[in-house]
């Protein structure tokens, strides 16, 4: 396992007028558990290409343990993937999906095969070996696919491609728990692609977050949930994600409409408010004068199951956790709150 | 794939090897006889349509073609027409010797024509069909329709069942459904299925020459016939030859399209 | 799996109706002049398996089975690889692709007396292309009198005629192979013939099977291109199954043998499909 350096990472497509990825610059330690989260189109998948070394970047570099790797090939840089849907050997049975990988690096037969059934144990599908990889279930057959990425004992990454994909909604919890066992039991460097962000905080110890082929920010869960560096990571992460509304500073106060929420260390001028609909109190003795529209489906904070209702609040909807009756009229008032100039936070 | 260095000296080897003969058959076509005989040129010296000419003016020749396309047309409607609903039935249902009825459709395509040419000949004599398109259009269903129920049963089966339930679950009836919604669905395979037909009716003679007098002469018989009644003429011979491969390369370009994407989604 | 439902049956009986009138009938006549002489219209006697027996005994009839195998096989280890590899090379998603995909199906529309013609006016010595540059490269190729060039020919055509079939069917199934295919095996360090061999290979299998099955058929039944090439000759080295047939049935109008032969032929060509399929179907079990 390495640590990944990504440093001004760029690639333009060839015909293209615009950069697909642009100026992403990325730490992840040799072990770590790291999740790309973002909509389809960020450029998550043509970050794991330039990572993996089928696409070669326009601009910047990638470095394994401090090695430049930017010009290996694919093959060179020891690296493996796990793909949205199970990619195996269909002619091959099991046991010599395993071991494929091993010998075409140059482990003896006795000692891939020592290592294909020590992992073959680990992912509890020994008793699958001999069977061919073609007569498998999906959920099999991405366990095979699982074990096929972390068989090479000194790779140096493994890239997980939206591997729940395919796999029935029933066995995708028991494949993420199996995924996030062989990885801190392996201490394998992973990086996890996926545009569903219970699958990312679950999984990765760091996030981070891309939109339109630029990383927006690395953080940890807890970090990305309360202090966004953007306005994209504030509306994207969480769920339901931030409430963000135009608000104005005058005079170290922040003012929606006509009424201070409360101080905030800004010049004078427009800003965006972000608060969370947990960040709401609705039973205030004094605020902002407020309607309880409808109660939203309960949303889940980190697995905590939290009611959610809209509610109209100086002519604009915002979510709230709520838990009373529909048409109530409280007072509405803001805890806490974040501030976006630019769509980068800055408050 | 892999792109290999040598995939373009492969792929060009095989085209050279593909052209060649038709070059060289259109080149003879654009030559006089004489100098075909005459003289050995790898470009035709004095290229002349005179060959082209010669064929033109002679009515056999437009009603060989039309006798031709005729019995091709009627073979790929009776064939479609029949296959749709049998490759339905086979991609929807299970029911009493689906599987038998199925295996016997197909060994019919491994029968040589040779082996009917007796039969056939005797068969529509005596049902007076002897000299039509329509007893040619039968006889090539022998191949043409078990391939399309083969090839029809690889598309429809493709198409989700849940299909046919919402239909159901929607009201339409079934007509409906199978015309505007079910057709539409598989327009590729149908597309690849009648290409099919067209291809094997178009391209097989011996039954269409024997099943044939004077009257209805398919376009590659009377070809031969007027070529040797003639002497051998090399020149119209040719230029025969490359009136006869435009049909067939009208309609592949028309199909070229769907023609993959068929392949590659149906059982072909 | 599939509702049960013998109503189905009405949608195939169109095509059972068809197919039984244009084979079945036939077919039926062919079984029932095989065991009777006939001599002529009113004229005919049972006379059991005698045609059979002697078909089978025919050294001509074991002669024109054993070249039809041959040739058979030949063209089949030939345009088998050769169409792969061809399939191969042809790039995806270019804006020449379907002009190439035009170009290849292109022989497969040519009637195949046509075929023949080409290959005639192409290979002959004295005014064809082929015939006369290894002529002048001092061959002395005449197919016409040479057995082993009239071979050559022969299996040169039917490889230029058949070979796009299978060109097509194994693009079809190229295409349909995800590209994650090709990027697992790059990351395992697996070379171009491993690629081939564990990701083309087992995922061509279904095309290839039908492949193989409709050039067997076919080229068991083949007939009209050697016809008009060599007619058979010379002598009777590119004489095949069907045209003995032919000239048995309408040449010499021999009505019993020929069916016993028909009959034998059929069985022959059902036997070589169901051997073929039956071993590919087995190793799958």
């Amino acid at each position: 396992m390495a640590h990944i350096t990504i440093e001004g990472l760029g690639y333009r497509y060839p015909d293209a007028a615009e950069e697909t990825l642009s100026d992403v610059t990325l730490d992840v330690p040799a072990g770590e558990a790291h999740a790309l989260l973002g909509a389809s189109g960020a450029g998550k998948s043509t970050m794991l290409a330039l990572l993996s070394g089928l696409l070669r970047p326009s601009r910047g570099r990638v470095l394994f343990d401090g090695q430049d790797v930017t010009p290996l090939a694919a093959r060179h840089r020891n690296v493996a993937q796990v793909f949205q849907f199970p990619v195996l050997y269909d002619g091959m049975n099991v046991l010599k999906n395993l071991t494929f990988p091993l010998t075409q690096r140059g482990f003896t037969k006795e000692a891939a095969l020592q290592r294909a059934r020590h992992i073959a144990e680990r992912l509890e599908i020994s008793e699958l070996l001999l069977r061919k990889a073609n007569d498998l279930s999906l959920f099999q057959k991405q366990l095979v696919a699982v074990g096929r990425a972390i068989v090479r004992p000194d790779v140096a990454l493994v890239l997980l491609d939206e591997p729940l994909t395919a796999v029935q909604p029933s066995t995708k919890t028991h494949l993420r728990h199996v995924l996030k066992e062989v990885q801190r039991d392996l201490h394998v460097t992973m990086i996890y692609v996926t545009h569903d962000q219970t699958e990312a905080l679950t999984f990765a110890t760091a996030i981070s977050v891309m939109a339109n082929g630029g990383l927006l920010q690395t953080a940890a869960a807890e970090t990305l949930y309360n202090e966004p560096a953007h306005e994209i990571v504030a509306h994207f992460v969480g769920d339901p994600g931030m409430n963000l509304l135009d608000a104005e500073v005058r005079g170290g106060q922040v003012y929606l409409g006509e009424d201070a929420l409360g101080p905030m260390s800004l010049t004078d001028g427009p800003v965006r408010l972000g608060f969370r609909a947990e960040w709401v109190a609705l039973d205030a003795a004094h605020g902002l004068p407020g309607k309880v529209l409808r109660r939203r489906d309960a949303g889940t904070r980190q697995g905590a199951v939290v009611g959610v209702a809209d509610v109209s609040v100086v002519g604009q909807t915002i979510r709230a956790a709520y838990h009373g009756p529909i048409g109530e009229l409280p007072r509405v008032s803001v805890r806490r709150f974040v501030g976006f100039r630019g769509g980068i936070r800055v408050a | 794939m892999r792109s290999s260095r040598l995939a373009p000296w492969i792929l060009g080897g095989y085209c050279l090897y593909l052209l060649l003969p038709l070059y060289w058959l259109l080149s003879m076509a654009l030559r006089r006889n004489e100098d075909i005989v005459g003289r050995f040129e790898i470009v035709p010296a004095a290229p002349t349509l005179a060959n082209f000419a010669e064929i033109f003016s002679n009515p056999v020749w437009y009603q060989g073609f039309a006798n031709s396309l005729t019995y091709v047309a009627l073979n790929t409607l009776i064939s479609m027409a029949v296959a749709i609903p049998a490759a339905y039935a086979f991609s929807r249902y299970r029911f009493l010797g689906d599987r038998q009825l199925f295996f016997w459709l197909l060994t019919n395509r491994m029968a040589p024509p040779a082996v009917f040419l007796l039969p056939f000949f005797q068969l529509y004599s005596s049902i007076g069909l002897f000299d039509t398109p329509l007893a040619v259009a039968l006889a090539h269903c022998l191949f043409t329709v078990p391939l399309a129920v083969w090839i029809l049963e690889g598309f429809m089966s493709s198409v989700p069942r849940t299909v046919d339930e919402m239909a159901r679950l929607d009201g339409h009836r079934f007509g409906f459904f199978f015309f505007r919604i079910f057709l539409p669905i598989i327009r590729g395979g149908l597309g690849v299925t009648v290409f099919f037909c067209f291809m094997f009716s178009w391209v097989e003679l011996l039954l269409a020459r024997t099943l044939t007098g004077s009257e209805t002469k398919p376009i590659a018989v009377v070809m031969t016939r007027t070529v040797s009644a003639s002497g051998l003429d090399w020149g119209v011979l040719a230029a025969a030859g490359v009136l006869t491969v435009i049909p067939g390369a009208l309609v592949v370009w028309f199909v070229r399209r769907s023609l993959v994407r068929g392949f590659a989604l149906g059982r072909v | 799996m599939s509702p049960e439902n013998n109503r189905a049956w009405l949608g195939v009986l169109p095509v059972v109706l068809v197919v039984a009138f244009s084979g079945v009938v036939p077919l039926m006549t062919v079984v029932n002049y095989s065991v009777q002489d006939i001599l002529d219209v009113h004229t005919r006697f049972f006379v059991g398996f005698d045609w059979y027996r002697e078909t089978l005994r025919d050294p001509r009839f074991a002669d024109a089975l054993l070249r039809q195998v041959a040739f058979s096989l030949t063209v089949l280890a030939i345009e088998l690889p050769l169409g792969i590899l061809v399939a191969r090379a042809i790039p995806k998603g270019r804006a020449f692709t379907p002009l190439l995909l035009v170009l290849i199906a292109l022989p497969l529309l040519i009637p195949w007396n046509v075929v023949g013609t080409i290959w005639q006016i192409f290979a002959r010595g004295d005014i064809g292309l082929l015939g006369v540059t290894l002529n002048a490269v001092g061959l002395e190729f005449n197919y016409t009198q040479n057995p082993l060039h009239a071979w050559l020919t022969v299996v040169a055509m039917d490889v230029w005629h058949w070979t796009s079939l299978v060109v097509l069917l194994a693009f079809a199934g190229l295409s349909s192979i995800p590209a994650a295919y090709y990027q697992a095996a790059e990351l395992d360090n697996a070379s171009a013939w491993q690629t081939f061999r564990h990701v083309e290979l087992p995922k061509l299998r279904g095309v290839l099977i039908i492949a193989v099955l409709l050039r067997l058929m076919d080229s068991l039944m083949i007939y009209t291109e050697p016809f008009v090439l060599t007619g058979g000759g010379p002598g009777n080295t590119t004489t095949f199954l069907s045209q003995y047939l032919a000239t048995m049935a309408v040449g010499q109008f021999d009505l019993g043998p020929a069916a016993a032969f028909s009959v034998i032929y059929f069985l022959v060509i059902l036997l070589l499909c169901w051997l073929f399929y039956s071993s590919v179907v087995k190793r799958d079990a």
